[in-house]
């Protein structure tokens, strides 16, 4: 489980994080929700070790996250990060120099499914593109958490359903996952938790299915209390 | 045998509970025919991809068939549709149960007289059966139903 | 240890080409200098006319490197820059543009201070590369000169005199083991003091610039007024000149040990993409 306790993360004068607080359980899909600037995607930094934080702490099973929890958590960034000129083959041969976890056969079943060329250069693919190698890099490795900042962001309709049929296969069995998105009511059925960020807080966490049981609300409905109040 | 053909047409809404919902979809496949008693249907990782859910949703939802004992597993083997009898018939007698419980909640402010309404259901009955009946003697139109 | 070396070989693969343009620029500009000079040199001891009290009798490597100070000088001063430029450059191409590698870096499963090393021994590595490189280059520019002056003006020269005849290369390729030491560890430690100032400007947004600059100014001052707080330049100081040599080099040494040690702090916790 990566926990997040109580943390505080200035930027400037004002906190982005203040006291946030929730936890992403292995085996499910997590999801922080909330709107532009509630500090979804410092969170995820914060947990990989990309921002730093002034109070709190940010926990892998139990322990402070380390080196070593690197090799247990990918990051699927919003972004292309790896260099424009080199080769898919050879940014793959780079994770796989780092990470003993990965799993070149698993490389090469989602380069498959995506669609994506070992031979193209980085700084050649489309955004789309892009944003399916990165879900191809941190996919591929036998991590057992998979942390996801915005992975539909600037993508087309299909490109969308492709990506969203991650959540549903295989390759995401078992672990845990979690991601930020906008198009959160696109794919609320494929979410197993939500937490509700405001002002750098968790107003609110819960379980979707839960949730639809007992108050018969949507995810969206759920913000839409919470958020718009 | 294609088992995952026709699963990927559905949507689901975002207020009931989605496990709930894929239950219900069984129980109007099997009540409809389209899935034949002791057919034999995806795996949960093949219906959560098919349907594209979450893996936990399909988990629960066959979990909560085989409580309710729609679906039967044998050990290592693929689940199947049950051949209980009595359970088939229940999943009828609950589908037309809430269709017809849907129909009256709708038209109970109305204030129609049963026998109007029975003539009305008829009429409409009878005008949709026999669409169905020209459907079907059209030449080249195979109607699917479960196992071809 | 091994994925330290994986990431200095990708420093290197990164900056194969530009390497190789320098090695070249430097292999061209000086092989036409020496092949201009000397056939104009040969041409001129032919001539009668020029003869004189104090011209040589033969025609020597040396004198041809001798003369050509501005030529060979060129392509190493412009090596020196595009390395000074590339001791920024190495770091901030991982942040600025389209890809942000630093976010891959960073998320690496390595010790980070791998991600300072490795830069730092691509750096060195570069350097000593291209100074074997110009070693190599020089005993080739010699056997040019051999091919085209004939044997009967041809005089011999001591491979440390050309490199003496040179105020480039007395510099960058001194005689003395001491002094190579001094020269490229003070080299060394200019560019840790430089890495760490650049961490220090990623890692705190606007204040970063300020805290960078700052840190560079201490750094040079603390090398700089040490020799003159202990009396260099003075007569009758307290302080033997080897004594104050030794301290300096300490203090040298402080300082790099401060800036890598810096540099590792700020990018274990305090770096920011």
């Amino acid at each position: 489980m990566i926990e997040v306790v109580n943390v505080r993360k200035r930027y400037r004068r004002r906190y982005v994080l203040d006291g946030l607080s929730f936890a992403a359980e292995k085996g499910r899909i997590t999801c922080l929700a909330g709107l532009n600037g509630a500090g979804k995607s410092t969170a995820l930094k914060v947990i990989m070790g990309l921002a730093p934080y002034q109070e709190g702490a940010v926990r892998l099973d139990g322990k402070p996250i380390d080196r070593s929890s690197r090799e247990r958590i990918s990051f699927v960034p919003d972004r292309i990060a790896m260099p424009s000129s080199m080769k898919l083959a050879d940014a793959l041969q780079f994770m796989a120099d780092f990470y003993a976890s990965w799993n070149g056969a698993r490389a090469r079943e989602l380069m498959r499914f995506f669609d994506l060329k070992e031979g193209d250069k980085v700084g050649s693919l489309s955004k789309g593109m892009a944003a399916k190698f990165n879900l191809v890099l941190g996919l591929a490795p036998d991590t057992d958490y998979v942390v996801m900042d915005e992975p539909f962001s600037g993508i087309d309709v299909f490109g969308r359903e492709a990506v969203a049929s991650v959540f549903s296969s295989e390759w995401v069995e078992g672990r845990g996952v979690l991601i930020t998105t906008h198009e959160i009511a696109e794919i609320e059925h494929l979410i197993d938790h939500v937490v509700l960020l405001k002002d750098g807080r968790a107003v609110r966490s819960f379980d979707t299915e839960r949730v639809r049981d007992e108050e018969g609300k949507s995810v969206v409905d759920v913000m839409r209390e919470v958020l718009l109040a | 045998m294609n088992t995952n053909e026709g699963w990927t047409e559905v949507a689901f809404n975002g207020r009931d509970p989605v496990y709930l919902q894929v239950i219900r979809l069984f129980k109007e496949r099997i009540a409809t025919g389209r899935l034949q008693p002791g057919q034999q249907i995806p795996s949960r990782r093949e219906a959560a991809a098919a349907l594209k859910i979450n893996l936990n949703t399909a988990q629960r939802a066959y979990k909560e068939m085989e409580e309710q004992r729609l679906i039967v597993t044998e050990g290592n083997s693929p689940s199947r549709i049950t051949q209980d009898a009595g359970v088939l018939r229940a999943i009828r007698s609950e589908l037309l149960g809430s269709a017809v419980g849907g129909f009256v909640a709708a038209i109970r402010n109305l204030d129609v007289p049963v026998e109007e309404l029975l003539e009305l259901v008829r009429r409409e009955y009878e005008t949709v059966r026999r669409q169905d009946d020209k459907q079907d003697k059209k030449p080249g139109i195979e109607q699917g139903r479960g196992d071809e | 240890m091994n994925r330290y070396l994986k990431l200095v070989h990708m420093e290197i693969h990164r900056f194969r080409y530009f390497l190789l343009g320098l090695m070249a620029l430097t292999l061209v500009g000086q092989i036409l200098t020496v092949a201009i000079a000397t056939s104009n040199e040969a041409a001129k001891f032919r001539d009668p006319a020029r003869f004189s009290i104090d011209s040589a009798d033969k025609l020597s490597f040396e004198w041809i490197v001798r003369i050509s100070q501005g030529m060979f000088a060129l392509p190493i001063l412009i090596s020196m820059a595009a390395l000074l430029f590339y001791v920024f450059l190495i770091w901030y191409r991982d942040w600025l543009g389209r890809s942000t590698f630093m976010y891959r870096l960073l998320a690496l499963p390595t010790a980070r201070r791998n991600l300072y090393l490795s830069k730092l021994t691509a750096i060195v590595l570069f350097v000593f590369v291209l100074l074997s490189f110009q070693l190599i280059l020089l005993a080739f520019e010699q056997l040019i000169f051999h091919w085209i002056v004939p044997a009967d003006i041809r005089g011999e020269s001591v491979f440390t005199d050309v490199i003496l005849s040179n105020w480039l290369f007395e510099v960058l390729l001194p005689l003395s083991g001491s002094q190579f030491v001094s020269l490229y560890g003070f080299g060394i430690m200019a560019v840790t003091v430089l890495f760490t100032a650049i961490l220090l400007e990623r890692s705190y947004r606007i204040w970063g610039i300020g805290y960078a600059a700052a840190y560079v100014a201490a750094c040079g001052f603390a090398v700089y007024a040490t020799p003159f707080a202990l009396g260099v330049n003075q007569l009758g100081s307290y302080f033997y000149q080897w004594e104050i040599f030794a301290i300096e080099a300490a203090v040298c040494f402080l300082v790099t040990a401060v800036s890598v040690a810096l540099g590792f702090r700020l990018l274990n916790k305090r770096i920011s993409v």
